[in-house]
């Protein structure tokens, strides 16, 4: 077998060998600049779900936001405390030339330019433990993990990105600069890995990707954290403007990746079957009715089978159909009622971290 | 939002101890301890409220 090695400067060497058979292979590099990765460059390397937001069960614009949860594209959860009033949407602008059709957009329309010492937005995806084993934390191998994404915004400033280890109460942050109001900027940042706490391997909430938009004093009055260490609040958020501050400011955000490593990889573009399974693990939105028909006096059933197995026995709220649901499992659910009921019409499924 | 829960019966007339109903948005949480909405009622039942009982 004929092979190149490539020896480091100080330590390490990398060796590309051509096999011992017949017929030919190609290895093709970028003709521009980029990273060629490696262990990353296998399957599905992106922690993140929906990270080019196009998926979005519960509709694509929510107004009048002044509560954290769920609203609009998938997996995408708003932490809140006391930050103005919000419109989330699911918008058209993109970056250009980037493959991305939809990204996230909030849009402030009650200020708040006089933050109480609590206050906080943030934006937040969890991650389940089970999903996070090989970032083998809490070990000696503890790997670093790069976010990238693009952000665009009419506030220029310093902003914080955040890991949070729920499970051992850590954290790290990390800053970064909107630079340019109104342009697309891609931002990328890599944190250090973490030997201490590991993460349980179960499907409760382990890590979560805090993307902040306002601080209030109670979070930004310490040294910003930049290492992994136990949470201390006032070291989380540390220079993080407040987009809450005028009714003219909006932030959008596209193309989130999380990843093992210290590179930033091209976006990992999912298709979007792919993409809509994996949502449905955590929520299912149903928009037609099972019509089920029994004699009277006599109870109707019907059986909501998911598309998927969710996370949890999910909580359903049956909003447009009749019954009382019963039997919830991670696979389904059922309804009766007396007679001819249908049920679960524009009924939900959510086991959302 | 603050939310106030009351029991279900299920189908013998009997309290259904595998799911509480949410009254504010009609929501059925089962009692999966995974579940965070299931968790968010067992903070207020340690807050020392006490669910509504099924009708």
């Amino acid at each position: 077998m004929a092979s190149i090695n490539l020896q480091g400067d100080t330590s390490g060497s990398i060796s590309i060998s051509a096999p011992s058979v017949a017929g030919s292979n190609t290895l093709t590099l970028p003709a521009t600049t980029q990273t060629l990765a490696t262990q990353n460059a296998l399957g599905v390397r992106n922690l993140i779900i929906n990270g080019d937001m196009n998926i979005a069960q519960r509709g694509t614009s929510t107004a009048s936001i002044t509560t954290g949860g769920y609203y609009t594209v998938d997996r995408w959860r708003l932490d809140y405390s006391t930050a103005g009033t919000w419109t989330m949407s699911r918008d058209t602008d993109v970056p250009t030339g980037q493959g991305f059709a939809t990204s996230m957009k909030w849009d402030c329309t009650t200020a708040n330019a006089s933050l109480s010492a609590g206050s906080a937005m943030i934006i937040n995806q969890r991650i389940e433990g089970q999903n996070l084993q090989h970032l083998k934390k809490g070990t000696s191998n503890a790997e670093s993990v790069t976010l990238s994404f693009w952000v665009k915004s009419n506030k220029t400033g310093t902003y914080i990105a955040e890991i949070n280890d729920n499970d051992n109460t850590r954290q790290i942050s990390k800053s970064y600069t909107i630079v340019s109001a109104d342009t697309w900027e891609k931002k990328t940042l890599t944190f250090a890995g973490d030997t201490t706490g590991t993460l349980g391997n179960d499907n409760d909430t382990s890590l979560l990707l805090n993307l902040w938009l306002v601080a209030g004093t109670d979070l930004t009055s310490g040294t910003l954290n930049t290492s992994w260490a136990s949470v201390t609040a006032s070291n989380r958020a540390v220079g993080q403007v407040n987009l809450a501050d005028n009714t003219a400011n909006y932030i959008n955000i596209t193309g989130v990746q999380l990843e093992v490593g210290d590179t930033a990889t091209p976006f990992e573009h999912r298709p979007y079957d792919m993409e809509l399974q994996r949502c449905f693990r955590y929520f299912e939105k149903r928009t037609n009715y099972i019509e089920t028909t029994a004699p009277t006096g006599i109870n109707a059933y019907s059986q909501w089978i998911f598309k998927t197995r969710m996370r949890a026995n999910p909580t359903i709220t049956n909003t447009g159909g009749t019954g009382t649901v019963s039997n919830i499992s991670v696979d389904g659910a059922t309804s009766y009622a007396n007679a001819y009921s249908n049920f679960f019409d524009t009924a939900t499924a959510s086991a959302e971290l | 939002m603050i939310y106030t829960y009351k029991k279900v019966l299920d189908l013998d007339g009997n309290v259904d101890v595998n799911i509480i109903y949410r009254n504010e948005d009609g929501a059925y949480i089962p009692a999966d301890k995974a579940n965070t909405d299931y968790q968010e009622y067992l903070a207020w039942i340690a807050e020392g409220n006490t669910p509504e009982e099924a009708e």
